[in-house]
């Protein structure tokens, strides 16, 4: 998976997008996801995957690569965003074999 | 009549200020060392104005419609974008812009066959943010952004990004005030931000296209560096080099100098740049 098998007209990328130009959007994905999600017309997969962090899904349903960590920083926070960083390493358990990187 | 007097292209990764910490010494050093010599170039060739080309990371081209170059032909710019902030780590900033070339990049472009957009409005990210806080600390050089898209398919091809620099170039030469411009292409090198190499850079790669762009031939880089030759060095972060043809296609066949080239895990990120000596 990766940014070829993208679908740009997937609710999820157009919510993820618009999210991170906002900040009222930004505190509403903190406070009411599941509104948001309703108000982006997200499918039942995409919600599923979206609530329950679940990359692996977001990929297979054609959720832009860059848009990954972004939901994980979403998640756990942008600042210093190293390698063991809470968001990098969040990112890696759900994408990645235990133990990497 | 305006004139180019220097050309770079360089790496933006958020590490170089998000977590620059985080490298080895020796890591940082290159880096630090890297944009500071890029730095004393520019400054050497006293740019009036500097005309950025980066990857839009999906922040301003929205998924319904996508453009493959946005030029910001406002007077105003500042960043980073508010979400961006903690991320980039480097305070707010104001930094000026030049509607009168912006618009006539677009006017101009658009009568040699590249069918441009453009926007008062851009957020800016690590895709200005880093290059000015290394290359223009004190924001004194106005920028007119070029956003385009590296990342969502189709991309404009190598060949289409070379000949839109070729009339990049053209058209600043044939702007009509008399100012020293720098053109500025910012992304790559190798890495895989949200891919299955997000925690690795692919140093053969960036040192085989550093060495290209050494020998001054064009058609050669052309042949060699293909959109899936960058999809398989890092997928939707190599191809930000895409940016570079730009840059190629302004400098023809003159040979880069290389700054500095450090492969970055732990910024996630083939760190590199390079110049081009258009005297």
């Amino acid at each position: 998976m990766g940014v070829m098998d993208t679908d740009r007209t997937l609710p999820a990328n157009r919510l993820v997008f618009e999210v991170r130009r906002d900040r009222k959007l930004v505190e509403r994905f903190a406070n009411d996801l599941e509104g948001l999600m309703k108000d982006y017309g997200l499918s039942e997969a995409e919600k599923k995957a979206l609530r329950e962090i679940d990359l692996k899904a977001l990929a297979a349903l054609g959720m832009h690569p860059y848009f990954l960590p972004q939901v994980s920083r979403l998640f756990k926070g942008t600042g210093y965003n190293h390698n063991e960083s809470a968001a990098a390493q969040l990112y890696a358990s759900k994408m990645l074999a235990p133990g990497k990187p | 009549m305006a004139e180019i007097v220097s050309v770079l292209a360089l790496a933006h990764a958020p590490g170089a200020t998000g977590w620059l910490d985080k490298a080895p010494k020796h890591e940082q050093d290159g880096i630090i060392n890297g944009y500071a010599e890029l730095r004393r170039r520019l400054a050497a060739a006293k740019p009036d104005l500097i005309v950025g080309v980066a990857n839009d990371h999906l922040l301003n081209f929205h998924p319904t419609n996508v453009p493959d170059w946005c030029v910001g032909i406002a007077d105003h710019w500042e960043g980073p974008a508010e979400w961006f902030r903690d991320w980039v780590n480097v305070p707010h900033y104001e930094v000026a812009g030049n509607s009168s070339l912006g618009r006539t990049i677009v006017r101009e472009s658009g009568k040699r066959g590249f069918n441009l957009a453009f926007s008062d409005s851009l957020l800016f990210d690590d895709n200005w943010s880093v290059p000015l806080h290394f290359l223009t600390p004190d924001h004194d050089v106005p920028l007119v952004p070029i956003h385009m898209n590296c990342v969502l398919p189709p991309m404009p091809s190598p060949q289409r990004c070379y000949e839109f620099g070729k009339v990049l170039a053209d058209v600043v030469r044939t702007w009509p005030e008399k100012k020293r411009v720098a053109i500025m292409a910012t992304g790559g090198l190798s890495h895989d931000p949200g891919g299955p190499k997000y925690f690795g850079v692919d140093e053969p790669f960036d040192r085989g296209f550093l060495a290209l762009l050494n020998e001054g031939d064009p058609q050669k880089v052309l042949r060699e560096i293909t959109i899936e030759k960058m999809i398989g060095a890092g997928d939707g972060g190599t191809v930000e080099l895409l940016a570079w043809f730009v840059a190629l296609g302004a400098v023809g066949t003159r040979k880069a100098d290389t700054a500095f080239y450090v492969p970055s895990v732990p910024l996630r990120c083939g760190m590199g740049g390079v110049s081009w000596d258009m005297k």
